[in-house]
């Protein structure tokens, strides 16, 4: 059928685009260049998991990534001296230490692919996968998804807290400064008045 | 035809994109030309197809018009109007030169004869070489020095500084102006932002201070040495003050707005008074501009008074004014109008109301006259002989503007209605040479 | 399931067409309403033939070039957020019968377009390697983090009485009574968050005056143009939408389905371009507090009313 044969060469395009622009992130010399092959290749596998039958999956992947990688561009930016992340500058470090963790992340990832024997249940044509989506969600799952739901909620609020300008240790205007572990008052410091200073101070 | 003529005759058709440069004596002229449809003004020279050099530009402001030529796509014309003609002919190598009471034929007629093919894009000026070359040392171009070049060629570079949030690495140096769209005319400075904050604002020199000229023809200036019809004075100022809002409003993006301010100060009259205030109850509605100018721009009101800021120092509730103690105003029954706001929003909303009061003025005021001595209260404030509000002023903004966001920064800029041709003729050199 | 007949071919024609109709009439309003503000006559030949001429201008004006840009982004900006705006469009159901693509993930896809847009928008001006563009570039990242929550929580409740993601569906839903009804507070967030989308008039700030153009101050020429039409395709696409999902779509007595349509997305595309003319610039730090402050906790309370109205 042609439409199989159309399903096929897309398939394999959009693997081999997610391939080669997840290569060219290491090959670019910009940062928001590199965040934005990444966001091409997260686009090419989103992609895929669509044409695999798991739609909501693959288009909410798309989703999140836009946003991900504008913020992961922006911060790198942030906090490197290099306007807008333009100027040429070189992307991979370390090579030794790199080469060796990609080599055995890869060959890992090669031997679970081959010697998994991935389960071969087709799906019949009129099931609705983001509905069974749902009922697994709100289902069976339920329990696991909200305990990661409530866990991410909590590192969110502690992120605030922890970046808001008052923080725990005062005002970030004034630093922020964390007290010193010894626990030894300073002399200057009238917040932490021994007892015999106040007693002193009453008499 | 050719899909390619048939373009061209679509394209000569389109309203002319117009970047002006205005120097001395242009300011109202190219603030009309947002009336005319057949122009539209540009905020940035990328965006032009013509350059219109209007009025006397000092020599500052040529240069910085020289660079802004050079970013012009093609095709691109130069238009002069009313300027010193060889100051412009010996830089720029092909200039039309406009005649007439408006330079608005001329931009036509030269936009009409650049699309058509019958005039050719005028070439670069500068020599396209980049000062400062990136002389990168790795193997992909990586690290080395350069590429902090000067205008048009490099760009700005981050810095390290201090910051407040903790990052050291953000600060951004930018010159900003004098040709600036959202600056008031011929105002420079070098900002470093940190993000959309202006963190330093470092003020430039006045480039009409290069070349200052006598403002003769100004009712104000002239009320200063003799008396002057009060109703010339008031009708002058109630222009002024319109034609301040819309520069306000056009920051704001309400172009529209300000072209009907723009055109209220060009027919502005006693007849106008009621016209004007229902602008003014249009325009400073909450929905349109109250709430998002309300906070922008404050000053402490200490800092203005006695200052003689006019409408300024007026929005903060200082009933400073030359004309109380003048009789003949007091015979008029005028007394100052100010507002407690203190903020862009407050300012804007107290120029519709003197532009009010000074239309039922000149509508009073029969034959009076008032000046002749030595003090007047122009539309931004106590005009003499040697200082102008332009100059005072000019003093609190890097105060102003430190800390803000650069929206607010911008605002707050337009709300103070900035004349800088006004500082620069009204210095003391200039003024001790005798009118 | 309703559009699953139509041919590729018929699709890309009818969403091209779509979207050129819409764009011409986002700039016939924006100049009808221009004059009308600015106290100009209303000159009907002008303002009809008005767009043509600026488009014409600009496709035969030559493209700047900055030092250095990222000429690949640059270019690939304003065909992004135009087929962003394509991708959105396609997703609205425009009768019973016709809609280009309604997957049952409709809602989902729509999202992903509107994600998409800051994507578009920060290329746009960080590639040009200017000071404006690139600050233009980060206030609407700033903008549009802000306005992504919002924006899905408004159209998260539409979801609800369809109980479905899919927009036919939610049209569908809205036979017995317009979701514009069911959640009042629906609509007014769907369109301030679609004026952000569309960075259009009060919420135009990465394009502001104030940056004297922002991303479009290195612009000219062609790709100027095209980015003018994105932008205006996109302000198509998200009335569309509110059409659809907030005004019942469709339905509606006396006349036929598509004329419906049409109507209520010409009433909100008229609403959105008009805010261009009537309301100032609206400040980045109060507009992000708004968003975060403001606009979600009623978007959840909008979303727990649409809840209880199914219990």
């Amino acid at each position: 059928m042609s439409a199989s044969w159309v399903v096929d060469v897309l398939f394999w395009l959009l693997a081999a685009g997610s391939l080669v622009t997840g290569w060219l992130v290491f090959r670019t010399d910009s940062m928001v260049r590199a965040a934005f092959w990444l966001l091409a290749s997260f686009v090419g596998v989103g992609a895929m998991v669509i044409m695999l039958g798991a739609e909501f999956i693959g288009i909410v992947l798309i989703l999140m990534m836009a946003g991900e990688m504008l913020i992961m561009a922006i911060i790198m930016v942030m906090f490197m001296m290099n306007p807008a992340g333009l100027n040429p500058m070189f992307m991979v470090h370390q090579h030794r230490a790199s080469i060796v963790a990609g080599t055995t992340a890869f060959l890992g990832l090669a031997i679970v692919a081959v010697l998994t024997s991935f389960p071969d249940r087709p799906v019949a044509s009129g099931v609705d996968a983001t509905e069974q989506l749902g009922f697994e969600l709100l289902g069976g799952s339920m329990l696991a998804f909200q305990t990661a739901g409530v866990a991410l909620l909590s590192t969110m609020i502690g992120a605030v807290v922890l970046a808001n300008r008052q923080g725990r240790y005062g005002s970030a205007d004034e630093g922020s400064i964390e007290p010193d572990l010894d626990p030894e008052p300073s002399a200057e410091d009238p917040g932490s008045g021994t007892v015999s200073d106040a007693a002193g101070g009453r008499s | 035809m050719g899909v390619r003529a048939t373009l061209a005759r679509w394209a000569a058709a389109a309203p002319v994109p117009t970047f002006v440069v205005a120097g001395f004596g242009a300011r109202e002229a190219a603030q009309d030309l947002w009336l005319d449809p057949r122009i539209v003004l540009v905020a940035a020279p990328r965006q032009a197809s013509v350059l219109l050099l209007a009025g006397d530009v000092p020599e500052p402001l040529l240069q910085a018009a020289i660079r802004a030529h050079d970013v012009m796509p093609a095709p691109r014309a130069v238009v002069a109007w009313r300027t010193s003609h060889r100051a412009v002919t010996e830089r720029f190598p092909t200039v039309a030169v406009a005649e007439g009471p408006q330079p608005a034929e001329a931009l036509v007629a030269v936009h009409r004869a650049l699309r058509t093919g019958d005039q050719t894009s005028t070439p670069p000026i500068l020599a396209d070489v980049d000062p400062a070359p990136w002389r990168g040392e790795g193997p992909y171009g990586q690290g080395g020095s350069g590429m902090t070049g000067g205008v048009p060629y490099g760009r700005p570079m981050a810095t390290r500084e201090d910051d407040r949030d903790g990052l050291t690495l953000d600060a951004l140096p930018v010159p900003v102006g004098p040709l600036f769209a959202g600056f008031p005319d011929g105002l420079s400075a070098r900002i470093t932002f940190k993000g959309d904050l202006v963190h330093r604002f470092e003020l430039q020199p006045n480039p009409f201070a290069a070349d200052p000229q006598a403002d003769r023809d100004d009712p104000f200036v002239r009320a200063l040495a003799d008396p002057v019809p009060i109703a010339e004075l008031e009708v002058a100022r109630a222009r002024e003050l319109l034609r301040a809002c819309a520069r306000t409003l056009h920051l704001q993006g309400l172009d529209a707005l300000a072209v009907r301010a723009i055109a209220l100060a060009g027919r502005a009259g006693p007849g106008e008074a009621a016209a004007v205030r229902r602008l003014g109850r249009w325009v400073t509605a909450r929905w349109c501009t109250a709430v998002q100018l309300r906070r922008v721009g404050r000053i402490e009101p200490a800092a203005l008074d006695g200052l003689g800021v006019g409408p300024v120092a007026r929005a903060a509730g200082l009933a400073e004014d030359v004309r109380t103690d003048d009789p003949a105003y007091r015979h008029l029954g005028f007394t100052a109008l100010t507002q407690q706001g203190n903020d862009a929003a407050a300012r804007l909303a107290q120029r519709f109301d003197e532009a009010v009061q000074a239309l039922e003025l000149a509508g009073r005021a029969d034959g009076l006259r008032a000046g002749g001595n030595g003090a007047v209260e122009g539309p931004r404030g106590r005009l003499t002989a040697d200082g102008s509000p332009t100059a005072r002023l000019l003093e609190l903004v890097p105060e102003l503007v430190t800390g803000r966001e650069w929206g607010d920064a911008t605002a707050a800029l337009a709300s103070l209605d900035l004349d800088l041709r006004e500082a620069a003729s009204r210095s003391a050199d200039v003024a001790a040479d005798p009118l | 399931m309703t559009g699953q007949g139509v041919h590729p071919m018929v699709a890309v024609t009818l969403i091209g067409g779509l979207l050129t109709v819409g764009v011409y009439i986002v700039a016939v309003l924006d100049a009808t309403l221009r004059a009308l503000v600015a106290g100009h006559p209303l000159q009907v030949g002008s303002v009809l033939t008005g767009p043509i001429r600026r488009a014409a201008l600009l496709a035969t004006t030559a493209s700047g070039d900055t030092e250095r840009p990222d000429a690949q982004g640059w270019a690939l900006a304003p065909a992004l957020l135009a087929g962003l705006a394509a991708v959105a469009l396609a997703t609205v159901p425009l009768t019973p019968q016709v809609s280009v693509a309604d997957p049952s993930t409709g809602f989902v896809v729509f999202s992903a377009a509107i994600a998409f847009v800051m994507i578009a928008v920060f290329l746009h001006g960080w590639s040009p390697n200017s000071p404006w563009p690139l600050h233009g570039a980060y206030r609407y990242g700033a903008q549009a983090l802000a306005f992504q929550i919002p924006f899905l929580l408004a159209m998260l409740a539409t979801t609800l009485p369809a109980e479905s993601l899919q927009i036919g569906e939610i049209v569908r839903a809205q036979e017995p009574l317009w979701n514009v009804v069911r959640q009042p507070l629906g609509l007014p967030l769907y369109l301030v968050v679609g004026v952000g989308v569309s960075f259009w008039g009060p919420l135009n700030l990465p394009d502001a005056a104030d940056l004297a153009g922002g991303t479009t101050a290195e612009s000219s020429g062609v790709g100027a143009l095209l980015w003018q039409v994105a932008r205006a395709a996109m302000l198509v696409a998200v009335a569309a939408m509110g059409a659809a999902a907030f005004l019942g779509g469709w339905w509606g007595p006396w006349l036929p389905a598509p004329v419906w349509m049409a109507l209520k997305t010409l009433v909100l595309l008229a609403a959105l371009v008009a805010s261009r003319h009537l309301i100032a610039r609206v400040r980045l730090e109060r507009f992000v507090v708004i968003c975060w402050v403001v606009l979600i906790p009623l978007a959840l309370v909008n979303v727990f009313v649409a809840g209880a109205w199914l219990l």
